[in-house]
Protein backbone atom coordinates (compact mmCIF):
# COMPACT_ATOMS: atom_id res chain seq x y z
CA UNK A 1 0.00 0.00 0.00
CA UNK A 2 2.64 2.27 0.96
CA UNK A 3 4.42 1.83 -2.06
CA UNK A 4 1.67 2.37 -4.35
CA UNK A 5 1.00 5.67 -2.49
CA UNK A 6 4.58 6.74 -2.79
CA UNK A 7 5.35 8.68 -6.31
CA UNK A 8 8.27 7.07 -7.94
CA UNK A 9 11.37 8.52 -9.04
CA UNK A 10 10.23 9.24 -12.62
CA UNK A 11 7.02 10.79 -11.30
CA UNK A 12 8.90 13.13 -8.79
CA UNK A 13 11.21 14.48 -12.02
CA UNK A 14 8.28 15.03 -14.30
CA UNK A 15 6.31 17.00 -11.33
CA UNK A 16 9.87 18.47 -10.70
CA UNK A 17 9.96 19.42 -14.31
CA UNK A 18 6.49 20.96 -14.77
CA UNK A 19 7.32 23.27 -11.62
CA UNK A 20 10.87 24.30 -12.73
CA UNK A 21 9.48 28.39 -13.28
CA UNK A 22 11.60 28.80 -10.36
CA UNK A 23 11.63 32.86 -11.40
CA UNK A 24 8.68 33.74 -13.00
CA UNK A 25 7.89 37.07 -15.07
CA UNK A 26 6.62 39.18 -12.25
CA UNK A 27 4.94 42.15 -13.31
CA UNK A 28 6.01 45.71 -12.22
CA UNK A 29 2.27 45.57 -10.28
CA UNK A 30 3.77 42.81 -8.06
CA UNK A 31 7.02 44.48 -7.70
CA UNK A 32 5.98 47.14 -6.55
CA UNK A 33 3.25 45.76 -4.34
CA UNK A 34 6.16 43.60 -2.51
CA UNK A 35 8.33 46.86 -2.10
CA UNK A 36 5.25 48.15 -0.71
CA UNK A 37 4.51 45.65 1.99
CA UNK A 38 8.06 45.97 2.67
CA UNK A 39 7.94 49.54 3.75
CA UNK A 40 4.55 48.58 5.20
CA UNK A 41 6.46 46.36 7.50
CA UNK A 42 8.87 48.55 7.90
CA UNK A 43 6.98 51.52 9.31
CA UNK A 44 4.29 49.01 11.08
CA UNK A 45 8.01 47.80 12.56
CA UNK A 46 8.71 51.79 13.49
CA UNK A 47 5.33 51.92 15.17
CA UNK A 48 5.32 49.09 17.14
CA UNK A 49 8.84 50.31 18.39
CA UNK A 50 7.51 53.51 19.20
CA UNK A 51 4.67 51.61 21.10
CA UNK A 52 7.15 49.14 23.19
CA UNK A 53 9.13 52.54 23.82
CA UNK A 54 6.59 54.07 25.95
CA UNK A 55 5.21 50.80 27.68
CA UNK A 56 8.21 48.89 28.52
CA UNK A 57 11.10 51.75 28.96
CA UNK A 58 10.44 51.71 32.55
CA UNK A 59 10.56 48.12 32.64
CA UNK A 60 13.23 47.06 30.11
CA UNK A 61 17.07 48.76 30.37
CA UNK A 62 17.88 50.49 27.10
CA UNK A 63 19.40 47.10 25.69
CA UNK A 64 17.43 45.12 25.86
CA UNK A 65 14.34 47.04 25.24
CA UNK A 66 16.62 47.86 21.82
CA UNK A 67 17.15 44.29 21.51
CA UNK A 68 13.05 43.24 21.68
CA UNK A 69 12.65 45.84 19.23
CA UNK A 70 15.33 43.96 16.42
CA UNK A 71 13.63 41.44 16.85
CA UNK A 72 10.04 42.33 16.38
CA UNK A 73 11.07 44.49 13.42
CA UNK A 74 13.15 41.37 11.99
CA UNK A 75 10.43 39.12 12.34
CA UNK A 76 8.00 41.50 10.56
CA UNK A 77 10.29 41.80 7.55
CA UNK A 78 10.90 38.26 7.49
CA UNK A 79 6.54 37.42 7.20
CA UNK A 80 6.31 39.73 4.46
CA UNK A 81 8.83 38.29 2.39
CA UNK A 82 7.88 34.67 3.02
CA UNK A 83 4.29 35.79 2.43
CA UNK A 84 5.54 38.05 -0.96
CA UNK A 85 7.92 36.30 -2.35
CA UNK A 86 7.01 33.02 -3.51
CA UNK A 87 4.43 34.92 -5.70
CA UNK A 88 6.26 37.56 -6.81
CA UNK A 89 9.12 34.50 -8.14
CA UNK A 90 6.21 32.47 -9.37
CA UNK A 91 7.46 29.51 -6.72
CA UNK A 92 5.51 26.70 -5.72
CA UNK A 93 4.75 25.87 -2.43
CA UNK A 94 6.59 22.25 -3.33
CA UNK A 95 9.57 23.51 -4.33
CA UNK A 96 9.25 26.69 -1.34
CA UNK A 97 9.02 23.49 0.92
CA UNK A 98 12.07 21.89 -0.67
CA UNK A 99 14.43 24.95 -0.04
CA UNK A 100 12.62 25.83 3.11
CA UNK A 101 13.80 22.54 4.82
CA UNK A 102 17.14 22.48 2.56
CA UNK A 103 17.89 26.51 4.21
CA UNK A 104 16.54 24.95 7.76
CA UNK A 105 19.14 21.84 7.20
CA UNK A 106 22.04 23.64 6.26
CA UNK A 107 21.11 26.88 8.57
CA UNK A 108 20.78 24.32 11.54
CA UNK A 109 24.01 22.33 10.72
CA UNK A 110 26.47 24.94 9.92
CA UNK A 111 24.91 27.91 12.66
CA UNK A 112 24.52 25.93 15.40
CA UNK A 113 26.13 28.21 17.71
CA UNK A 114 24.78 31.31 16.28
CA UNK A 115 21.23 29.99 16.66
CA UNK A 116 21.45 28.51 20.12
CA UNK A 117 23.48 32.10 20.93
CA UNK A 118 20.36 34.06 19.77
CA UNK A 119 17.87 31.77 21.73
CA UNK A 120 20.32 32.43 24.53
CA UNK A 121 19.62 36.00 24.37
CA UNK A 122 15.95 35.90 24.04
CA UNK A 123 15.69 33.58 27.03
CA UNK A 124 18.35 36.18 29.00
CA UNK A 125 15.67 38.93 27.50
CA UNK A 126 12.70 36.98 29.47
CA UNK A 127 14.38 36.16 32.43
CA UNK A 128 16.12 39.26 32.91
CA UNK A 129 19.09 37.82 35.76
CA UNK A 130 21.07 41.08 35.10
CA UNK A 131 20.52 44.30 33.01
CA UNK A 132 23.39 47.06 32.06
CA UNK A 133 25.17 48.52 34.74
CA UNK A 134 24.72 45.65 37.04
CA UNK A 135 28.39 43.55 38.20
CA UNK A 136 28.46 40.19 37.48
CA UNK A 137 30.48 37.16 37.71
CA UNK A 138 30.54 34.63 35.09
CA UNK A 139 32.24 32.10 33.00
CA UNK A 140 35.30 33.11 35.65
CA UNK A 141 34.80 36.80 34.27
CA UNK A 142 34.13 39.55 36.94
CA UNK A 143 32.88 42.69 35.65
CA UNK A 144 29.87 45.59 34.86
CA UNK A 145 27.51 44.40 31.98
CA UNK A 146 28.03 47.41 29.51
CA UNK A 147 24.89 46.00 27.03
CA UNK A 148 23.19 42.74 26.91
CA UNK A 149 22.98 41.97 22.83
CA UNK A 150 21.50 39.16 20.43
CA UNK A 151 24.17 37.04 21.06
CA UNK A 152 26.76 38.57 22.98
CA UNK A 153 26.72 40.15 26.52
CA UNK A 154 29.47 42.73 26.41
CA UNK A 155 31.53 43.14 29.89
CA UNK A 156 33.91 45.86 31.00
CA UNK A 157 36.41 43.87 33.76
CA UNK A 158 37.66 45.80 37.00
CA UNK A 159 40.36 46.36 35.12
CA UNK A 160 39.06 47.85 32.19
CA UNK A 161 38.97 45.00 30.01
CA UNK A 162 36.54 44.44 27.44
CA UNK A 163 35.18 41.03 27.30
CA UNK A 164 32.29 39.75 24.77
CA UNK A 165 31.20 36.22 25.98
CA UNK A 166 28.42 34.38 24.03
CA UNK A 167 24.62 34.60 25.04
CA UNK A 168 24.22 30.54 25.14
CA UNK A 169 27.70 30.01 27.30
CA UNK A 170 26.10 32.70 29.74
CA UNK A 171 22.49 30.87 29.88
CA UNK A 172 23.91 27.46 30.75
CA UNK A 173 26.19 28.61 32.94
CA UNK A 174 25.81 30.25 37.05
CA UNK A 175 25.82 34.06 36.97
CA UNK A 176 26.05 35.84 40.11
CA UNK A 177 24.86 39.48 39.77
CA UNK A 178 26.20 41.80 42.67
CA UNK A 179 23.90 44.36 42.55
CA UNK A 180 20.40 43.14 41.86
CA UNK A 181 18.94 43.48 45.11
CA UNK A 182 18.95 47.50 46.59
CA UNK A 183 21.29 46.22 49.75
CA UNK A 184 24.23 43.96 49.81
CA UNK A 185 26.74 42.47 52.64
CA UNK A 186 29.90 42.17 53.01
CA UNK A 187 31.99 40.37 55.71
CA UNK A 188 35.22 41.63 57.39
CA UNK A 189 37.56 39.96 59.85
CA UNK A 190 40.52 41.31 62.17
CA UNK A 191 42.67 39.43 64.33
CA UNK A 192 43.26 40.76 67.69
CA UNK A 193 45.98 38.83 70.63
CA UNK A 194 44.52 36.55 73.35
CA UNK A 195 45.41 39.04 76.17
CA UNK A 196 42.82 41.57 74.54
CA UNK A 197 39.39 42.37 75.73
CA UNK A 198 37.03 40.92 73.22
CA UNK A 199 34.03 42.79 74.18
CA UNK A 200 35.77 46.12 74.25
CA UNK A 201 37.29 45.11 70.76
CA UNK A 202 33.12 44.32 69.42
CA UNK A 203 32.29 47.51 71.41
CA UNK A 204 35.03 49.50 69.28
CA UNK A 205 33.98 48.13 65.59
CA UNK A 206 30.52 48.84 66.52
CA UNK A 207 30.72 52.24 67.22
CA UNK A 208 32.80 52.81 64.27
CA UNK A 209 30.49 50.90 61.95
CA UNK A 210 27.39 53.10 63.58
CA UNK A 211 29.42 56.19 62.67
CA UNK A 212 30.03 55.26 58.95
CA UNK A 213 26.95 57.24 56.82
CA UNK A 214 26.97 54.19 54.20
CA UNK A 215 26.61 51.47 56.69
CA UNK A 216 22.80 50.51 56.94
CA UNK A 217 21.00 50.84 59.98
CA UNK A 218 18.47 47.98 59.22
CA UNK A 219 19.84 45.18 59.04
CA UNK A 220 22.31 46.27 61.80
CA UNK A 221 26.20 45.63 61.79
CA UNK A 222 26.72 42.04 63.64
CA UNK A 223 29.81 42.49 65.26
CA UNK A 224 31.17 38.68 67.04
CA UNK A 225 34.02 36.61 67.14
CA UNK A 226 34.01 33.96 64.42
CA UNK A 227 37.39 31.79 65.45
CA UNK A 228 40.49 31.16 67.47
CA UNK A 229 42.87 30.33 65.52
CA UNK A 230 46.88 29.34 66.65
CA UNK A 231 47.59 33.71 66.61
CA UNK A 232 44.70 35.74 67.17
CA UNK A 233 41.25 36.12 68.24
CA UNK A 234 38.93 36.48 65.02
CA UNK A 235 36.79 38.98 64.80
CA UNK A 236 33.84 39.43 62.24
CA UNK A 237 32.03 42.00 61.34
CA UNK A 238 28.83 41.45 59.08
CA UNK A 239 28.03 45.23 57.09
CA UNK A 240 25.00 45.87 54.94
CA UNK A 241 25.67 48.89 52.38
CA UNK A 242 23.08 49.95 49.94
CA UNK A 243 23.67 48.56 46.28
CA UNK A 244 23.55 51.78 44.48
CA UNK A 245 26.25 53.22 46.35
CA UNK A 246 28.61 50.29 46.28
CA UNK A 247 27.25 49.68 42.74
CA UNK A 248 30.47 52.80 42.20
CA UNK A 249 32.57 51.24 44.06
CA UNK A 250 34.35 47.99 44.13
CA UNK A 251 35.40 45.33 47.06
CA UNK A 252 38.65 46.92 47.84
CA UNK A 253 37.47 50.71 48.02
CA UNK A 254 34.71 49.34 50.36
CA UNK A 255 37.88 47.56 52.16
CA UNK A 256 39.86 50.82 52.21
CA UNK A 257 36.88 52.95 53.43
CA UNK A 258 36.33 50.42 56.24
CA UNK A 259 39.45 48.54 57.59
CA UNK A 260 41.69 51.51 58.50
CA UNK A 261 39.46 53.26 60.38
CA UNK A 262 38.39 50.01 62.21
CA UNK A 263 42.51 49.32 62.82
CA UNK A 264 43.10 53.13 63.80
CA UNK A 265 40.18 53.34 66.34
CA UNK A 266 41.52 49.30 68.17
CA UNK A 267 45.02 50.48 67.97
CA UNK A 268 44.12 54.14 69.44
CA UNK A 269 42.48 51.84 72.13
CA UNK A 270 45.75 49.62 72.63
CA UNK A 271 44.08 46.74 71.27
CA UNK A 272 47.03 45.19 68.94
CA UNK A 273 46.52 43.11 65.60
CA UNK A 274 49.23 40.48 66.12
CA UNK A 275 51.34 38.77 63.61
CA UNK A 276 51.91 35.18 63.27
CA UNK A 277 54.58 34.24 65.98
CA UNK A 278 56.20 30.59 67.06
CA UNK A 279 57.17 29.91 70.74
CA UNK A 280 60.02 26.72 69.96
CA UNK A 281 60.79 24.99 73.85
CA UNK A 282 64.05 23.19 73.77
CA UNK A 283 63.53 20.02 75.86
CA UNK A 284 67.60 19.91 75.94
CA UNK A 285 69.83 23.26 76.72
CA UNK A 286 71.39 24.21 73.68
CA UNK A 287 75.44 24.61 73.74
CA UNK A 288 76.55 27.85 71.41
CA UNK A 289 80.32 27.46 70.30
CA UNK A 290 82.28 30.25 69.66
CA UNK A 291 82.38 30.69 65.68
CA UNK A 292 85.61 31.57 63.38
CA UNK A 293 87.53 34.27 65.35
CA UNK A 294 85.96 34.01 68.74
CA UNK A 295 82.88 35.32 67.55
CA UNK B 1 19.21 82.31 56.11
CA UNK B 2 16.66 81.21 54.18
CA UNK B 3 15.30 83.72 51.92
CA UNK B 4 15.83 84.99 48.74
CA UNK B 5 18.46 87.37 47.94
CA UNK B 6 19.95 89.75 44.89
CA UNK B 7 22.82 89.02 42.99
CA UNK B 8 25.49 90.36 45.52
CA UNK B 9 24.82 88.38 48.47
CA UNK B 10 26.98 87.23 51.61
CA UNK B 11 25.85 85.56 54.89
CA UNK B 12 27.57 83.90 57.51
CA UNK B 13 27.12 82.23 61.53
CA UNK B 14 28.46 80.21 63.67
CA UNK B 15 27.60 77.30 61.19
CA UNK B 16 28.03 78.27 57.49
CA UNK B 17 29.49 81.45 55.34
CA UNK B 18 27.76 81.43 52.15
CA UNK B 19 29.47 84.07 49.50
CA UNK B 20 29.53 85.20 45.78
CA UNK B 21 32.33 87.65 45.24
CA UNK B 22 31.56 89.72 41.56
CA UNK B 23 34.95 91.13 42.00
CA UNK B 24 36.72 88.84 39.34
CA UNK B 25 35.36 88.27 35.67
CA UNK B 26 33.45 85.25 36.42
CA UNK B 27 30.86 85.09 39.94
CA UNK B 28 32.10 82.68 42.34
CA UNK B 29 29.81 81.33 44.65
CA UNK B 30 31.85 79.93 48.44
CA UNK B 31 30.76 77.72 51.02
CA UNK B 32 32.62 77.14 53.88
CA UNK B 33 31.16 74.87 56.55
CA UNK B 34 31.46 71.51 58.23
CA UNK B 35 35.19 72.20 57.40
CA UNK B 36 34.62 71.76 53.88
CA UNK B 37 35.40 74.51 51.28
CA UNK B 38 32.78 74.94 48.22
CA UNK B 39 33.86 76.85 45.38
CA UNK B 40 32.07 77.16 41.99
CA UNK B 41 31.83 79.73 38.76
CA UNK B 42 28.54 80.72 37.99
CA UNK B 43 28.08 81.44 34.42
CA UNK B 44 24.59 83.15 32.88
CA UNK B 45 23.06 86.11 34.08
CA UNK B 46 21.35 85.33 36.93
CA UNK B 47 18.71 87.23 38.67
CA UNK B 48 18.61 86.32 42.40
CA UNK B 49 20.07 83.75 44.90
CA UNK B 50 17.52 81.34 46.73
CA UNK B 51 17.77 79.70 49.94
CA UNK B 52 15.65 77.30 51.48
CA UNK B 53 14.66 73.64 52.66
CA UNK B 54 14.93 70.96 50.44
CA UNK B 55 13.74 67.32 50.61
CA UNK B 56 16.26 66.06 52.88
CA UNK B 57 17.39 62.80 50.45
CA UNK B 58 20.03 64.82 48.64
CA UNK B 59 23.23 63.79 50.71
CA UNK B 60 26.26 63.00 50.67
CA UNK B 61 24.75 61.85 47.34
CA UNK B 62 21.59 60.29 45.53
CA UNK B 63 20.87 57.12 47.16
CA UNK B 64 17.23 57.43 47.32
CA UNK B 65 14.29 59.14 47.41
CA UNK B 66 12.73 57.89 50.64
CA UNK B 67 13.04 59.15 54.20
CA UNK B 68 12.39 56.97 56.77
CA UNK B 69 11.67 57.97 60.59
CA UNK B 70 12.20 56.31 63.64
CA UNK B 71 10.52 57.06 67.04
CA UNK B 72 9.36 55.35 70.26
CA UNK B 73 6.29 52.98 69.52
CA UNK B 74 3.03 54.45 69.75
CA UNK B 75 0.12 51.86 70.12
CA UNK B 76 -2.91 52.91 67.87
CA UNK B 77 -6.53 51.37 68.76
CA UNK B 78 -8.58 50.54 65.85
CA UNK B 79 -10.67 53.90 63.96
CA UNK B 80 -8.92 55.78 65.70
CA UNK B 81 -7.25 59.20 64.31
CA UNK B 82 -4.01 61.24 66.58
CA UNK B 83 -2.06 63.74 65.59
CA UNK B 84 1.98 63.38 66.71
CA UNK B 85 4.95 65.53 65.68
CA UNK B 86 8.09 64.03 64.54
CA UNK B 87 11.33 66.01 63.92
CA UNK B 88 13.43 65.62 60.83
CA UNK B 89 16.67 66.63 59.30
CA UNK B 90 16.90 69.60 57.46
CA UNK B 91 18.91 70.34 54.09
CA UNK B 92 19.56 74.01 52.62
CA UNK B 93 19.42 74.07 48.94
CA UNK B 94 21.14 77.14 46.99
CA UNK B 95 19.10 78.03 44.01
CA UNK B 96 20.14 80.61 41.51
CA UNK B 97 17.27 82.38 39.49
CA UNK B 98 17.37 82.74 35.88
CA UNK B 99 14.60 84.44 33.74
CA UNK B 100 12.12 82.70 36.27
CA UNK B 101 13.76 79.18 36.29
CA UNK B 102 15.53 77.95 39.39
CA UNK B 103 18.57 75.60 39.32
CA UNK B 104 19.99 74.27 41.69
CA UNK B 105 23.85 74.91 43.01
CA UNK B 106 24.53 73.90 46.06
CA UNK B 107 22.79 71.57 48.99
CA UNK B 108 24.23 71.13 52.27
CA UNK B 109 23.39 70.17 55.91
CA UNK B 110 24.54 69.81 59.17
CA UNK B 111 22.28 66.77 60.29
CA UNK B 112 25.07 63.19 59.70
CA UNK B 113 23.08 61.09 57.04
CA UNK B 114 22.30 57.50 58.11
CA UNK B 115 20.84 54.89 55.78
CA UNK B 116 18.69 52.08 56.45
CA UNK B 117 16.59 49.16 54.00
CA UNK B 118 13.07 48.90 54.96
CA UNK B 119 11.58 45.58 53.79
CA UNK B 120 13.79 42.93 52.34
CA UNK B 121 16.80 42.94 49.96
CA UNK B 122 15.32 42.22 47.10
CA UNK B 123 11.89 43.94 47.25
CA UNK B 124 12.25 46.85 49.67
CA UNK B 125 13.78 50.34 49.71
CA UNK B 126 16.96 52.00 50.66
CA UNK B 127 15.87 54.98 52.53
CA UNK B 128 17.37 58.06 54.17
CA UNK B 129 17.19 57.17 58.07
CA UNK B 130 16.80 59.49 60.98
CA UNK B 131 15.96 59.00 64.64
CA UNK B 132 13.28 61.00 66.18
CA UNK B 133 11.50 61.70 69.50
CA UNK B 134 7.78 62.05 69.93
CA UNK B 135 5.82 64.96 70.46
CA UNK B 136 2.29 65.49 71.57
CA UNK B 137 2.82 69.06 70.40
CA UNK B 138 5.40 71.71 68.03
CA UNK B 139 8.84 70.96 69.62
CA UNK B 140 11.71 73.88 69.58
CA UNK B 141 13.61 73.13 66.75
CA UNK B 142 17.17 74.35 65.20
CA UNK B 143 15.77 76.02 61.96
CA UNK B 144 18.95 75.06 60.08
CA UNK B 145 19.31 71.40 61.59
CA UNK B 146 15.89 70.37 62.07
CA UNK B 147 12.19 70.37 61.03
CA UNK B 148 9.23 69.09 62.07
CA UNK B 149 6.61 67.02 60.84
CA UNK B 150 2.55 67.17 61.69
CA UNK B 151 2.09 63.32 61.24
CA UNK B 152 -1.96 62.10 61.70
CA UNK B 153 -1.90 58.64 62.67
CA UNK B 154 -5.29 57.25 61.06
CA UNK B 155 -5.97 53.58 61.88
CA UNK B 156 -8.71 52.05 59.43
CA UNK B 157 -8.36 48.73 60.48
CA UNK B 158 -10.16 46.80 63.23
CA UNK B 159 -7.39 45.56 65.68
CA UNK B 160 -4.84 47.59 67.14
CA UNK B 161 -1.87 48.68 65.72
CA UNK B 162 1.58 49.61 66.57
CA UNK B 163 3.56 52.04 64.69
CA UNK B 164 7.68 53.53 65.56
CA UNK B 165 8.39 54.19 61.68
CA UNK B 166 6.94 56.29 58.89
CA UNK B 167 8.46 55.85 55.47
CA UNK B 168 7.33 59.08 52.64
CA UNK B 169 8.46 59.34 49.22
CA UNK B 170 10.17 62.63 48.58
CA UNK B 171 8.84 63.42 45.33
CA UNK B 172 5.84 64.38 47.12
CA UNK B 173 7.31 66.20 49.59
CA UNK B 174 6.20 69.92 50.17
CA UNK B 175 8.39 71.80 52.60
CA UNK B 176 7.51 75.17 54.39
CA UNK B 177 9.40 77.51 56.27
CA UNK B 178 8.77 80.24 58.51
CA UNK B 179 10.08 80.50 62.25
CA UNK B 180 10.74 76.91 61.65
CA UNK B 181 10.67 73.93 58.86
CA UNK B 182 7.67 72.40 58.54
CA UNK B 183 5.83 69.67 56.47
CA UNK B 184 2.20 67.69 57.20
CA UNK B 185 1.44 63.97 56.47
CA UNK B 186 -0.92 61.44 56.95
CA UNK B 187 -0.45 58.02 57.67
CA UNK B 188 -3.33 55.99 57.25
CA UNK B 189 -2.74 52.27 58.57
CA UNK B 190 -4.90 50.24 56.23
CA UNK B 191 -3.70 46.49 57.94
CA UNK B 192 -0.78 46.05 60.71
CA UNK B 193 1.17 45.21 57.90
CA UNK B 194 0.46 48.42 55.46
CA UNK B 195 0.21 51.45 55.46
CA UNK B 196 0.07 54.50 53.46
CA UNK B 197 2.06 57.61 53.72
CA UNK B 198 1.30 61.45 51.57
CA UNK B 199 1.80 64.69 51.89
CA UNK B 200 -0.42 67.75 52.39
CA UNK B 201 0.22 70.82 50.19
CA UNK B 202 -1.22 73.48 52.98
CA UNK B 203 1.51 75.05 55.34
CA UNK B 204 1.61 74.20 58.70
CA UNK B 205 0.95 77.20 61.41
CA UNK B 206 4.11 79.72 61.54
CA UNK B 207 5.80 78.35 58.01
CA UNK B 208 4.12 80.49 55.64
CA UNK B 209 6.74 79.89 53.16
CA UNK B 210 7.03 76.88 50.38
CA UNK B 211 10.21 75.71 49.53
CA UNK B 212 11.46 74.96 45.87
CA UNK B 213 10.49 71.64 45.08
CA UNK B 214 13.98 69.77 44.45
CA UNK B 215 12.65 67.58 41.88
CA UNK B 216 10.63 69.90 39.78
CA UNK B 217 13.13 72.65 39.76
CA UNK B 218 15.58 69.87 38.24
CA UNK B 219 12.72 69.38 35.34
CA UNK B 220 12.58 65.71 36.74
CA UNK B 221 8.87 63.96 35.84
CA UNK B 222 7.03 63.24 38.90
CA UNK B 223 3.93 61.07 38.82
CA UNK B 224 0.72 62.31 40.65
CA UNK B 225 0.80 62.20 44.53
CA UNK B 226 -0.31 59.34 45.51
CA UNK B 227 2.27 58.53 48.49
CA UNK B 228 4.35 55.93 49.54
CA UNK B 229 2.64 52.38 50.86
CA UNK B 230 4.49 51.00 53.26
CA UNK B 231 3.88 46.89 52.69
CA UNK B 232 6.75 45.80 54.91
CA UNK B 233 5.30 46.11 58.74
CA UNK B 234 5.47 49.91 61.29
CA UNK B 235 7.71 48.70 63.74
Amino acid sequence: MIAQAMPNSTEIITTLSNETSLIGTASTREVVQFFVLLILAYVIGLVIAHYLKLRLSHKLKSDQLVLLIRFVRVILILIVVSFSLPGLLDLSITILALVFVALVAIIGLSSQNVISNMIGGLAMLYESPFKSGDFINTNDVSGTVISTRLFSVLIRTTSGVYVQIPNAQIYSSDVSNYFAHVARRYEYVVGIRYQDDVKKATAIITRILEGYTYVLVHPAPEVFVNDIDADSVRVMFRVWFPSVWARTKDDISLQTAILPRVKAALEAEGIEMPYAHREILFTTPIVTQPGPGGK
Amino acid sequence: MFGRYERDFEYSDADVKLRIDRSGTIPVYTRDCNGAHVEKYLTGDYNAIHICPVEPVNLPEEITHHLEIAFPEIVLPPEVKQTIYLKFPVETGVFFEIHREMDVLDIFSFVPTRFSLYGRPDAGVITRWYRSDLYSCVPATDLHREGVLELALVNHCATTVEISRAVFDSHHMTIFYGERVGMTATMEVWSPAIAQTTFATTPPPGCPNRSIDLYTSQKFPVGPMKGYMMESGMT
